[in-house]
């Protein structure tokens, strides 16, 4: 029984940080249909930088301050100065960009920082492991759900209770009528695309005491956001909340029940839920 | 310009082998099967408007098909390509059924997804598949009177597999059933308003497109004269839709062009910069930014895509 | 449907460059990269080439190493073993200058086919070295087997290379995953514990070192309480130490290399598996390329492989401190590999008196090269072309300021059965 707790809570930690980079990529898509395929290169530089930081300032929580606004930069510029010209354009397009900007950022940090595998420590205070349940449990993990706990909270009420959130929701449902109704749309895309970048940047940070630094990192991490993105839904925070959820618990009980299967469980999970709602478990925007 | 520009090059490749190195034969051998998949997915992408992430699937399966098929023995050529087309055409038809349930990214996550899973089994099935170390030493097909090992008759085998697919696959996307995908990329619903079963003619394109990616797949695996899991990678599905983008989507020659411009950029690139990979996503941005017909656009002076 | 917004930015950009600025741009790369295909006869300098050599008929080799994605740092540290050496020499062997092209093998075979065909057929190499991934190594076997081209393998490790599809052209100058981990499931009975849990990332370098284990360690009387098998590249160990502990094994062996050992490592650590358990594992877990990443973590780890940092011989204090001196960082096996790949290469050149074109004869010299290596004594097995070596016991432990693997056992010299 404790083993499935312990399974249960170690699949919680990986579902807060899918969390992170659900949250912005989906947020992104619902509102401007775009797929940033470079968003698991975002989450990659802000990994990296925030091994950066760490050497330079010699603490963790300056890198978790730091650099998730230098992230959202990089979205900024990659959002306004290349992105916008495509979107009177076929998604192919952007798809296209946005890739070409994943392989950019992915070969730019490996030349910059190399391409051995780097690892960061928790900060002290939260590398050390609680017992509990007859073993050890890491306690940067906990904080980690906790975060991720919070900052989905956050985002709720940032969208639900206040009014840039109510833009970004209209904006969501309904692009052209919000625009007619006088709000700058471009600028609500502009401030989403550079706010979920930063999220991805924030994961990056956060998940490297866990995941550890290390060239490929994005490219992996993209797909399994991708799948989150879907299950969840497109375009909806309670959809990437529970997307997240889902596929965090099924990949750690895939794990250890079925073994063989390690690598597909997700897809089959993805697959599952699409024959039964297509559009994923909260989508439900028609386009 | 483009009537002329298909038997023209076809004059040329057929010369090659007899004035040109060994080593610009056996690289334009692998450009010509990788021309086949690439063409193969332009059906999709360019024609359909169906963007998959898992054209690999079909090429790797139908590879996997003769690398089982020559362990056991089975070398005939007249066995080992109708098989491994067919294992194509089957799995394309297997995936598409799912997948085209599904528009857009979903469906691109779809294919993604059917694509992986083939690369798990791959990997973990190493009794059967050989794991991560795959099925090596897969002797080169048997033609009865002809030896296909050197390099020469090999290139011709491609050459002209590669001659009869483009020709199949132009008279397709000419064809009433080509004009109908094209309006489903248009105006999927304005089609099935007007009373055309898009389902049926989506998932009929799935499957050419999965028996010519099966064609290529065969040739690969004899040419390598081994196959493994890193075919069936998301990131091989992801080279082959590069070329067809880099190329000029919807126009078949262009990811036949696209396929030779890839691989020979990347060989090259990489043996003087270690920054290869930056270099192919510049060129990416540039393409999309400047050049959105890709290649062909731009040697055919179609300048900037009609939205 | 796109939003209001000003001129500028990239569109703006894209339609003042024409059309003919674009070709024209295109063809100037082009004919750049031509240039640059005309040049590729070996003759190139750079990063990537030694310039010609001014003596008539230099040796070309052809280095195919991993530069690129998770693997990039065991082709630099080869590549940077492989100076070391040839520096010491001259880049003189059998009296001819020796040059090289590197070409990267990117951990993918199809890649690495194509490079390896290159550097055969249009650069005509006089042999070919390096190899990091077995894949690679499996699939350009035939290609070098019928081409009668000299392969010195510096690292990939897949036993059936020296077995099932050995070849009189391909020598191995680094091992087998068999030799690393047979004797050791002996030892592990004899000094760490009877019974044991088995974990490796589940693929053919895994899976081939956890069977070495157990064919030795379940005859000496070993009882195996469990296997658990995570994928390669596995990002999150937590479900699986979790398994492990369930367990509750006296002692467990893993194989882990790269990125996956720095996981793992850490995250055993943080679920107190350290402490609770014997940790050993095969030496490609804690070696120099992930050791700093691990830091205090993997203290206590008991791990077999054939060579150490500290490992106290005369050949192995030089080589040491002289790849420290010239490169600012510490040896790891892998440059050690490459070292002796440039060695084996010389001396087999001196023994054929520089004779590269008969390659049966130089296959035979090759065979016969025997030298002190900093691993220790340094043969080929004359049936596989494999390296007979010695493999040292070593445990992860805390020397003045650093994290050392230090020797303190010896599992004698291991040749692999070669079938």
């Amino acid at each position: 029984m404790t083993f499935y707790v312990l399974q249960a809570l170690n699949g919680l930690a990986y579902s807060m940080l899918l969390f992170l980079l659900a949250a912005g990529l989906s947020l992104i898509f619902g509102l401007m249909d775009v797929v940033n395929l470079a968003h698991g290169g975002f989450y990659m530089l802000g990994a990296y930088l925030g091994l950066s930081f760490v050497r330079w300032t010699g603490s963790f929580w300056v890198a978790v301050v730091l650099v998730p606004p230098l992230v959202a930069a990089g979205g900024f510029l990659l959002e306004w100065e290349f992105l916008r010209p495509l979107y009177r354009r076929t998604h192919l397009d952007q798809i296209l960009l946005t890739f070409g900007f994943a392989f950019v950022i992915s070969d730019v940090v490996r030349w910059l920082w190399g391409a051995e595998v780097q690892s960061l420590a928790a900060p002290p205070g939260l590398d050390r492991s609680i017992p509990m349940l007859g073993t050890l449990f890491p306690a940067y993990r906990l904080f980690v759900i906790a975060l991720g706990g919070a900052l989905a909270l956050g985002l709720w009420l940032g969208l639900s209770r206040t009014r840039l959130g109510a833009i970004v929701r209209a904006g969501v449902a309904n692009k052209e009528m919000t625009q007619a109704m006088g709000i700058n749309i471009a600028a609500v895309f502009t401030g989403v695309f550079a706010f979920g970048t930063g999220l991805a940047g924030l994961a990056g940070v956060i998940a490297a005491p866990i995941q550890g630094v290390f060239p490929g990192v994005d490219f992996e991490t993209l797909i399994v956001t991708l799948i989150v993105v879907v299950v969840g839904g497109l375009g909806t925070l309670t959809g990437s909340f529970w997307g997240s959820l889902l596929i965090g618990e099924a990949e750690t009980f895939g794990k250890t029940l079925l073994p063989e299967a390690a690598l597909v469980v997700i897809y089959l999970v993805m697959a599952a839920v699409l024959l039964v709602r297509p559009r994923g478990l909260f989508g439900g925007r028609t386009r | 310009m483009t009537r002329a520009a298909w038997p023209a090059a076809a004059v040329v490749l057929a010369l090659v082998p007899l004035g040109l190195s060994r080593y610009v034969t056996t690289t334009l051998t692998e450009i010509l099967i990788y021309a086949i998949f690439a063409m193969s997915l332009d059906l999709l992408v360019g024609y359909t408007g169906l963007v998959s992430l898992g054209h690999a699937a079909f090429f790797g399966i139908a590879a996997y098909t003769v690398g089982l098929l020559s362990a056991h023995g089975a070398t005939a050529l007249a066995l080992t390509l109708p098989a491994g087309v067919a294992a194509g055409a089957a799995a394309a038809l297997l995936v598409g059924v799912f997948a085209l349930r599904a528009a857009g990214v979903y469906f691109l996550m779809l294919t993604l997804a059917f694509a992986q899973m083939a690369f798990a089994v791959a990997h973990q099935w190493a009794g059967v598949t050989g794991g991560t170390n795959g099925l090596a030493g897969i002797a080169r097909p048997a033609v009865p009177g002809l030896d296909l090992g050197p390099p020469v008759p090999f290139y011709y085998l491609v050459f002209i597999l590669f001659v009869a697919a483009a020709w199949l696959l132009r008279r397709i996307a000419a064809s009433p059933f080509g004009a109908a995908l094209v309006g489903i990329r248009e105006n999927e619903a304005r089609m099935r308003a007007m009373g055309f079963d898009t389902f049926r003619l989506k998932l009929g394109a799935f499957v050419i497109a999965g028996a010519a990616a099966g064609l290529s797949g065969v040739l690969f695996a004899y040419y390598n004269g081994f196959v493994s899991p890193d075919v069936l990678y998301w990131t091989s599905s992801g080279q082959v839709l590069i070329m067809v983008l880099l190329g000029g989507a919807g126009t078949l020659a262009g990811p036949a062009l696209g396929a030779g411009v890839v691989l020979v950029l990347q060989n090259l690139a990489s043996s003087y910069t270690a920054r290869w990979t930056l270099i192919l996503g510049a060129a990416f941005i540039l393409v999309v930014l400047a050049a959105p017909r890709g290649l062909v656009g731009l040697l055919t002076g179609r300048w900037a895509r009609s939205s | 449907m796109a939003p209001a917004r000003k001129a500028g930015g990239w569109s703006g950009t894209a339609r003042r460059i024409t059309r003919r600025q674009f070709l024209g741009a295109a063809a100037l790369g082009g004919a750049a990269l031509a240039a640059g295909v005309r040049l590729s006869g070996g003759m190139r300098a750079g990063r990537f080439g030694v310039p010609a050599a001014l003596a008539a008929g230099p040796v070309k080799i052809g280095l195919l190493v991993s530069y690129s994605k998770v693997y990039g740092q065991l082709g630099e540290d080869i590549t940077d073993g492989m100076i070391l050496y040839f520096d010491s020499v001259k880049w003189r062997g059998g009296g001819r200058q020796i040059t090289w092209i590197r070409e990267d093998e990117e951990i993918d075979p199809q890649v690495g086919v194509r490079k390896a065909r290159k550097l055969i057929e249009a650069d005509r190499v006089d042999l070919l070295a390096g190899i990091v991934a077995t894949p690679t190594a499996y699939a350009i076997r035939d290609m070098v087997h019928n081409s009668k081209t000299i392969l010195i393998v510096s690292n990939a490790g897949g036993n059936l290379l020296t077995r099932a599809r050995k070849s009189p052209y391909i020598f191995r100058v680094s091992f087998t995953s068999w030799q690393v981990s047979y004797p050791f499931g002996k030892w592990f009975y004899s000094n760490i514990a009877r019974e044991a849990a088995l974990t490796a990332a589940n693929y053919g370098f895994g899976t081939e070192s956890l069977a070495a284990f157990k064919e030795s360690f379940i005859p000496a009387g070993g009882k195996v309480v469990g296997e658990v098998l995570p994928p390669l590249n596995n990002t999150d160990y937590a479900p699986y130490i979790t398994q492990v502990q369930k367990l509750n094994p006296e002692a467990i062996y893993n194989f882990y290399s790269g990125s996956d050992a720095v996981r793992f490592v850490a995250q055993a650590a943080q679920y107190g598996l350290m402490k609770s358990t014997r940790v050993t594992g095969a030496g490609f877990m804690v070696e120099q390329d992930v050791l700093p990443a691990e830091g205090a973590n993997a203290l206590g780890i008991t791990n077999p492989l054939h060579w150490a940092l500290t490992l106290q011989n005369p050949e192995n204090r030089a080589f040491t401190r002289a790849y420290r001196d010239r490169f600012k960082r510490d040896a790891s096996v892998f440059a050690m590999q490459g070292f002796d790949t440039a060695r084996v290469i010389v001396e087999g050149l001196n023994r054929t008196n520089g004779d590269t074109s008969d390659k049966d004869r130089l296959s035979e010299a090759l065979a016969g090269v025997k030298f002190a290596s900093p691993r220790g004594a340094f043969e080929f097995d004359p049936n596989t072309h494999n390296v007979i070596q010695t493999v040292y016991v070593r445990q992860v432990r805390q020397v003045g300021k650093d994290i050392a693997n230090v020797v303190f056992d010896n599992l004698g010299r291991i040749t692999d059965p070669g079938k």
